[in-house]
Order: structure tokens, then sequence, then C-alpha cells
């Protein structure tokens, strides 16, 4: 089942790759937790575009998130497609880039509001490698 | 323009009627309720019949035959949760163009049975499923396992309570009122089932801090209504409902990814300044809100990023029967999202038909007496963008 899961997962991801999503994760997988960089006006953009949402811009490169950030808000939820257990879902605040929505890797009676998180690298199968945090 | 009636179809957990039968229902029923032949509507605009399942291209035009109804202006509009106020603002505009006197606005929405379907293997099933999920939640969020938005609802509410102060109890509030006003409605999911607050925080936790019985299902079913000119409006035997204002605001996000605020919407505050500058009006004039709120604790935020209640204080208002009749304003008096039922395609219209009933006064048992204003908010995304219109009816 969960193989079957994995499979369909890695193929749903790369036939509906966006513009920045199958080198995200090609990076992610490199253990390089990185999105795009607008050249021009130096704004980091999550999630990664071919260009600057902020200005318009067409130039960027692509360069390290935040590795730690902040505990914005956070759920649990137990009946994941993906996961077959309750897993907890987070917002982290990454300072300067915005919400990057993630798996939270802790208990969730053991989190708070506005903790410190640092994130990891989690490989679900398939070939995925996709980031978690963890209380630092 | 005015609107000059409408109708709903039952709503019921699974499809009951085929997608074009349902929508004709409506659409049949509105024009017999405006008091006007199905040949002089000039306009049609719909939804597609669900947001997900099989495929829906050229739903309109096939229904069009189906309906056998030549048409000067046909359009399938779709944006989430707010595609019914779409179908409707589509309508507005093609009666205000001038081309189309009378046009009519439906939307319908046919929740499918989530098990395989005959024949399927599991290995398609499973491969369905978790294309629809990245299809619908993206490369980023999809991955995580995301079925539904609740996740998304739950972290907002998390981050209201935080910044308010706001508790269980008040979302829990919520809830209640809502079961309390759909009892006045005949086709409400929840009739003949109360809901004590006790009974809210009882309920399974699906996703903390939110409840089973904080959350609105998802059900299928269909709403119409009748969009007319003016002149075609004062020669109906009923006062028309005018149109008294319009906003919409789209933030640039999607879900969480972008958002800059999951405690109070840009989308909501802006398009809800826009709209009461149109109409002139503020919030303390409305006499009924229907409101998107498809989470007790949406319901709440809407309420004050609406300015219908202060910050953080929406929970005491639906506590103290301020948020029901003989309240400042009714909010939901067809029971919202929560205990009507949410057929998300159909929602904003069933939004727009309850404020057109209790503004002509024909409302029944859930009627807000006098009332004259009305207002009605529809969300897409999570309330990313929303669309807000105010109604009049002639004094
Ligand atoms: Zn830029």
């Amino acid at each position: 089942m969960k193989d079957l899961v994995d499979g369909a997962m890695a193929r749903a991801m790369e036939f509906q790759a966006d513009g920045g999503s199958g080198e995200f994760y090609r990076r992610l997988a490199e253990g390089r937790f990185q999105s795009t960089r607008c050249l021009c006006c130096g704004r980091t953009a999550f999630p990664p575009r071919p260009f600057c949402p902020g200005c318009g811009a067409g130039e960027v490169e692509w360069a390290d998130l935040p590795r730690r950030g902040r505990l914005h808000a956070f759920t649990q939820q137990g009946r994941a497609l993906r996961f077959l257990r309750p897993e907890v879902l987070g917002l982290v605040e990454l300072e300067g880039v915005g919400l990057v929505l993630s798996r939270i890797d802790a208990p969730f009676e053991a989190l708070s509001l506005g903790q410190e998180l640092e994130v990891a690298f989690l490989p679900v199968g398939g070939g995925v490698v996709l980031h978690q945090f963890r209380p630092v | 323009m005015a609107l000059a009636g409408g109708a709903m179809s039952a709503l019921t957990k699974l499809r009951a009627l085929d997608s074009f039968e349902l929508v004709r229902c409506v659409v049949e029923e509105a024009l017999r309720d405006a008091g006007i032949p199905r040949g002089e509507v000039r306009s049609l605009a719909v939804t597609p019949p669900g947001l997900a399942g099989h495929s829906t291209a050229m739903f309109v035009s096939r229904l069009a035959a189906y309906l056998g109804l030549p048409l000067r202006s046909l359009a399938c509009l779709e944006n989430g949760g707010t595609s019914g106020a779409l179908a409707l603002r589509w309508a507005m505009h093609e009666v205000r163009s001038g081309r189309c006197p009378v046009a009519v606005a439906a939307g319908a929405d046919q929740r499918l049975d989530t098990r395989a379907e005959p024949g399927e293997t599991v290995e398609a099933f499973i491969d369905r499923n978790v294309h629809t999920t990245v299809a619908v939640y993206g490369p980023y969020d999809g991955p995580y396992g995301l079925g539904a938005p609740i996740p998304y609802y739950a972290m907002s509410a998390q981050r209201y309570m935080a910044e308010t102060g706001a508790t269980p109890t008040d979302l829990a509030w919520a809830a209640v009122r809502l079961r309390e006003h759909a009892q006045g409605h005949e086709r409400a999911m929840f009739r003949g089932r109360t809901l004590t607050v006790e009974e809210v925080l009882a309920s399974e936790m699906v996703c903390p801090p939110l409840h089973l019985a904080d959350c609105s299902q998802f059900v299928s079913g269909a709403a119409a209504v009748v969009v007319v000119a003016p002149e075609v409006a004062r020669a109906l035997n009923r006062p028309p409902v005018w149109l008294r204002g319009l906003g919409e605001y789209h933030h640039p996000s999607s879900f969480s990814a972008g958002a800059v605020d999951l405690a109070s919407f840009p989308s909501v505050r802006e398009a809800a300044r826009e709209a009461y500058a149109d109409a002139g009006v503020g919030p303390r004039d409305l006499d009924v809100a229907e409101v998107y709120g498809v989470f007790s604790s949406t319901e709440l935020i809407l309420c004050e990023d609406l300015g219908l209640f202060p910050r953080g204080r929406s929970g005491a208002a639906f506590r103290e029967g301020r948020a029901s009749r003989g309240g400042e304003v009714v909010v939901d008096p067809s029971g919202g999202r929560l205990s009507l039922g949410h057929p998300a395609c159909a929602t904003p219209l069933l939004e727009t038909l309850e404020v057109l009933l209790q503004l002509q006064g024909r409302a029944g048992a859930r009627q807000v007496p006098g009332a004259r204003l009305g207002l009605v908010h529809a969300e897409h995304g999570m309330l990313n963008g929303s669309m807000v219109s105010i109604w009049e009816r002639d004094a």
C-alpha cells in the first residue's frame, strides 16, 4: 500500500511539476534546501519560480533558504493520504521568505507557537525527498 | 439591476440526480418563482457541477442543449468557492450591458462516491487520488498528504485563538447558533438535529483545534437565481431586490502559500471595504448577512473582517444571540455552511437566495422581521479571494 502511494506520488509530482518544483525537489534530494532569489530586487520567493513575483524580473538564481524558522501554526491530521498515521503539519515562518508548509517531526503535544525549528530531510520512497522541521 | 426570484434543490450527501437534470430543475423553479416564462431567458451562466471528479468540459454547452434554450449568452465559470458568485456576476454583467434583460445564474455541486469506481484497480484508484491531491494542493503542499483543506483552516483557527484570546467555546457557539438557525429551514441538512456547546467540544477532534462539529459537510445540491433589468423587475408581482454594492479582491496567495495572515483575511477586508463604499452603507446598516464560513473559526473571523463585530468579539456575539434574530445583524439565517450544508459550487447562490427570501419577507419560520439590507460573501482558496455583494429591497 505504502509503495503504491509513494510511486503514485513520485509520478504525480513529476507529471504536475511547475516552473520551479522539479528543480526544488532535485536540490532537496541532494541535501540543498533552496529557492529562487531575484537578481534585480533580491527578494527570495517560496515556492520557487523562474521569475520574481515581487518585481516581475526574469533573472533569478537558486539560493539557500534559512535553515531555521519559527513555528507559526501547527495541527495534526489523523487520516492523511500520504502518511498512514497521525501527522503533525505546520507553517514555518522563514525570515525574509514567508510561510512554508511542512511536516513537523515532533509530537503535537510537545510543540508551541513561535518555537524555533530547524530543517531536516525526509526521504519518503519513490526517490522523493521532502523537507521537514524539528525543534532545535 | 435586481434579483427577481430563485430556487434551490434538496441537499443530499451524494448525488441524487444527474447534473443536467439537477440544474434544469432549479433553473425552471427559479423562473417560476420569478414569474418569468423560460422563453424570455437570454443569458445562462453556471458553475461546473462540482470541483472534483469526472471531466466537465463543455458542461454548459451540453446543458443548454438539454434545456432546449436558445440563448444570446452562455458561460461556465469556475474559481473554487466563488464559482457561484462568478456565475451571478456574469449574469449581472449581461443584464447591465443591455443585451440580456433576463439572465439566470445557477450553481451545482455533485459529490461523488469517493470509493473506487466499478472495475477500478487498487493501483488506478490510488493513482487517481494522489494525482487529484497534487493537482488541488500543488507540488509543495500535496506531497504532505492533504486530502482536504481542513489542516489549513485548523491552523487559521489556532492563530485566531492565539491572537485574539478566543476559546474553543467561542468557536462552538458559532456552530450552535447556526444549528439553531437551520431549524427554520425546511431543506437544511441538520434540521431536526439539535447541537449544544458540550456536544461540539465532545465531537471527534479532526484537526486540532477543530472538532468535527466545527466543520461543514460537503453535500450535493444546486441553486439558481434570476437577474433582471429594472424595467423587468418593476413589472413583476413581487418587490424587487436591488443590487446596491459589489466588492472583490484576490490576494496573490493560494491556500497557505504566500499567505500573510491566517487570523484575518486581506481579501475579505478589501472586498468588504469596496462593497460598502459602492453601496454607501456600513456594516451597522445590515439586517442579514450570509457568509462563506465553512468552519466555525472562519465564521467568527469573517464576521470581524466584514466589520460586523469587533476583533475577537464574534464568539461573544454569537453566544449572546447578537448574530441571531433580535440581535444586531442575523448572520447566516439559513443555518450557514455548517448546518444548511455546503455544496461548494452552489453555496454563493444558496446564500444569495437566502438574502433574496429574507428581503422579500418570504423566509417563513426563519424570517428576520423587517429585513431591508443584506450582504452575501463568498471566497476561494483559503479566503485568498473574496466577493461581497450588498442587496436592498424597495423601501
Ligand atoms: Zn524582484
